[in-house]
Order: C-alpha cells, then sequence, then structure tokens
C-alpha cells in the first residue's frame, strides 16, 4: 500500500520541483532574506508580550513569560543587526511563547475557579443536607 | 485539514522512503508530530479547541515543508517550536474551556440548591406560621375560657355576698343575735297572753317573718326552745314553755313551713336570763327562743 502510494507520488513530486524551488525561495523571501525588515511581525509580538506580562503569566507560566521576553529582546538586537531572517524566527516564537503563556495562565485561573465553584457548590450541599435534618 | 497534514506526512515517509537519508533530521520537529497526534487524539482538544487545533496543524505543516525542502536546520527547528508552542496551546486552551463549563456548572447546580432550601425554608415558615396561628387562636380560647371563669367567679361571689347580704338583713329584721350556738331569735313575753301558749298579733307578724326566712333558705331547720320564770310550779311552767314553743311551731307550720324542719322543746323555769326577783328581770325570762340551724340544717344541742 505504502509502496504503492510511493510509486505514484514520486512523479508527482519531481514534477513539482521548480514550484518547490520557487517556494523555498519566496520563503527565504518572506524570511527577511532580501533585507525587508519585519517591521510589523515585531510591533505585533511586542504587543503580545506586553499583553502576556501581568501577573497571572508571572505566576503559572514564568517560563514561557520569559521565553517570550527573551526572544523579543534577541529579535530586537536582530533587528539592529540587520539580520531580519533571524528577527522575523525569535518574533515568531516569542509570539507563540506570549499566546501560550497567556493560555496557561487563563487555563491555570479556570481551573482554579472551577475548583472553588465546585468546592461552593459542596459546601452548600453539606449546608442544606445538615439543616435539612 | 487532517487530510492536509496527512498529505504531509506522506510527503515525509515517501521522502524517507524514497532514499532521501542526507534529509536532516530535527528532534524538535519529530516532539511536534508526536504532541500533534496526541492533540488530535484528545476528544476535549477536538471539542473545544478545534480553531486552535488548526492553527497548529497549520504550524506544523509549515515545518515539515521546510523539512523537505532541506531548509536550515535551525529554521525548521525554529517553525518546530512555533508548531509545538500551538499545540500546547490547545491542550491549555480546551483545559480553560472545561474548566469554564465546570463552573459555570457548578454554579447553576448551586442556584438550583438554593432554591431548593429556599423553597424548603418558605413551606417550613409557612408551617411555622400555620402553627402559631393556631396557638394563638388557642390561645386566644384559653384567655377567653379564663376571662369567662374569672367573670363568672366575680358574679358568684358578688351574688354570694348579696345573698349573704340579703339574709343578714332578714335576720336583722327577725331581731337575730348571734350567740355560740349560732343565731338565735327571742320572742318576749309581750308576744303571748298572760300564762297563755296563745301568740298575739304582734308575735304572729315576727313568726311571719321567720316563715318567709324559712321558704328562702330552705336547708335551714329551727329548734323552737320555751321558757318560763320561777313564778308557780315547776311542772305548770314546763307545760307551759313547751306549750308557747309548741304554738310557734304551729304558726310556723300553718304558713307553709315543713313540720319536719321544726323541732320544740320545753325548758320550764330553767336557763333564766334575768333575776327572777323583779318584775322586770321575770318578763325577760319568760321567753320562747327560736335557734337558727346552719345551712346544713344542724343546731348546736344546749
Amino acid at each position: 500500500m505504502m509502496k504503492n502510494t510511493s510509486r505514484f507520488q514520486l512523479p508527482q513530486l519531481s514534477r513539482s520541483g521548480v514550484a518547490c524551488a520557487v517556494l523555498a525561495g519566496s520563503v527565504m523571501l518572506m524570511a527577511g532574506c532580501a533585507g525587508t525588515p519585519p517591521t510589523e511581525q515585531i510591533a505585533i509580538t511586542k504587543a503580545a508580550v506586553a499583553h502576556a506580562s501581568n501577573a497571572g503569566t508571572t505566576q503559572f507560566a514564568p517560563v514561557e513569560l520569559q521565553s517570550a521576553k527573551d526572544k523579543l529582546a534577541r529579535a530586537e538586537q536582530a533587528m539592529e543587526k540587520e539580520d531580519y531572517a533571524l528577527a522575523s524566527q525569535l518574533a515568531d516564537e516569542a509570539l507563540a511563547d506570549a499566546r501560550l503563556a497567556e493560555a496557561k495562565s487563563e487555563s491555570a485561573q479556570a481551573q482554579k475557579a472551577a475548583k472553588d465553584s465546585q468546592d461552593a457548590s459542596r459546601v452548600l450541599r453539606e449546608e442544606i443536607n445538615r439543616k435539612a435534618q | 485539514m487532517k487530510k492536509n497534514h496527512l498529505f504531509a506526512l506522506t510527503l515525509i515517509s515517501v521522502s524517507v522512503l524514497a532514499g532521501c537519508s542526507t534529509m536532516p533530521q530535527s528532534t524538535t520537529l519529530d516532539n511536534a508530530r508526536t504532541d500533534y497526534n496526541h492533540a488530535q487524539a484528545n476528544p476535549q482538544v477536538v471539542k473545544l479547541a478545534p480553531l486552535q487545533l488548526k492553527e497548529a496543524g497549520e504550524a506544523l505543516d509549515r515545518a515539515n515543508a521546510a523539512q523537505v525542502s532541506r531548509e536550515d536546520a535551525k529554521v525548521v527547528d525554529s517553525l518546530a517550536y512555533v508548531a509545538q508552542q500551538k499545540i500546547a496551546l490547545t491542550q491549555e486552551t480546551a483545559q480553560r474551556k472545561s474548566a469554564e463549563l465546570a463552573v459555570s456548572n457548578a454554579t447553576a447546580e448551586r442556584n438550583k440548591l438554593q432554591l431548593q432550601a429556599r423553597t424548603a425554608e418558605a413551606d417550613q415558615a409557612h408551617q411555622q406560621a400555620a402553627m402559631a396561628e393556631l396557638t394563638a387562636e388557642q390561645k386566644t380560647a384559653e384567655a377567653n375560657l379564663a376571662r369567662q371563669q374569672a367573670a363568672d367567679a366575680q358574679a358568684g361571689a358578688a351574688q354570694d355576698q348579696a345573698s349573704l347580704a340579703a339574709m343578714q338583713a332578714q335576720m336583722d329584721e327577725l331581731n337575730a343575735k348571734k350567740t355560740p350556738r349560732g343565731m338565735v331569735i327571742t320572742l318576749g313575753d309581750v308576744l303571748f297572753d298572760t300564762n297563755r301558749a296563745q301568740l298575739k298579733s304582734g308575735g304572729e307578724r315576727n313568726v311571719q317573718k321567720l316563715a318567709e326566712f324559712l321558704k328562702r333558705y330552705p336547708q335551714r331547720t329551727v329548734l323552737i326552745e320555751g321558757f318560763t320564770d320561777s313564778v308557780g310550779s315547776n311542772s305548770s311552767n314546763q307545760v307551759l314553755s313547751e306549750q308557747r314553743a309548741q304554738a310557734v311551731s304551729k304558726a310556723l307550720t300553718d304558713m307553709g313551713v315543713s313540720r319536719d324542719r321544726v323541732s320544740t322543746k320545753g325548758y320550764g323555769e330553767a336557763y333564766a336570763v334575768a333575776g327572777n326577783d323583779t318584775a322586770s328581770g321575770r318578763q325577760l325570762n319568760r321567753r320562747v327562743e327560736i335557734m337558727l340551724s346552719d345551712e346544713r340544717g344542724v343546731i348546736a344541742p344546749r
């Protein structure tokens, strides 16, 4: 089955070899190889990291938050050195880190709230049962 | 999206199988693929974080594509890292939403419990109010009864007092005197003809009053005692005293007083109340005394 698929797929891959090269080229172009500074991307990441820097993430996702801050700093340094490919790559990672940090923090807080809420329900249930006796 | 991803995986397998042994290996990308498979197998993630899972799949596709097109290992690693973070994000998102659902479920449960408790409390309050009302009614009834009894008692006391006062008034009219033996009415000698047992009309009026009194207080009886002075023989005095007592008794029974309530006794010249050496003393000794019994009809013996 796998072999059949392989035999069928191989020529297709060869045929699209040119397309592949073009794609790789464009990826390099997008990465900033051609010298276009990823200013917008840095700005977005900066805003995301700033937004993620709060008490919740400091408590519940300190590793991710620190990673996002470090990578953003390094991305900015790369910008200064005009290494736009590295800057873009680091900004991408920092953005993913910042978003994950926020998600982790929100999740932890929601889980805490769920536990509190369930505890409150349990207490109320017990209290009502006690009264009913 | 799953199809796309499968296609990408197929491409990789194809490349590997095709003998591209020079293709650089990325541990980060391998880990990302494993993580992604876990996320896809997690129904909670599929259900609660579909958008995040799609984005993670796209990020993984980009990393795979970079590897296929033999980009720099650092670029592949970086893209794989981003994919990994996005896969982790799907888990966190799913957990958050699940927790939020738990919060709202618990809140709903609490609201329900509180409503039930409040309903039960209201029912209890109704019951208590009904009980209180019942108790209040009972108390009112009790109070009314007590008031009635008090009023009755007061009325009874007033009646007793009134009847007592009336009796006293009648006794006063009869010139009754209180003695250690009880109430005594003395009919003096002047109410009889000399040496006769016949009552004069004045004496009859006194007896009439006594008869009325006896009719009014049917539980009382009388003992009629006759006395004389020392003039004359003992036997004649004895007879006279008996006759005079009987004369009063007859007058009473003639006036409607039952015979069994009246008894008589003659004492002759005994029990003198004054000296027989003067005319006035002898007059005091010639008398009929009527002893009134107590309420039970008892008369203390002389």
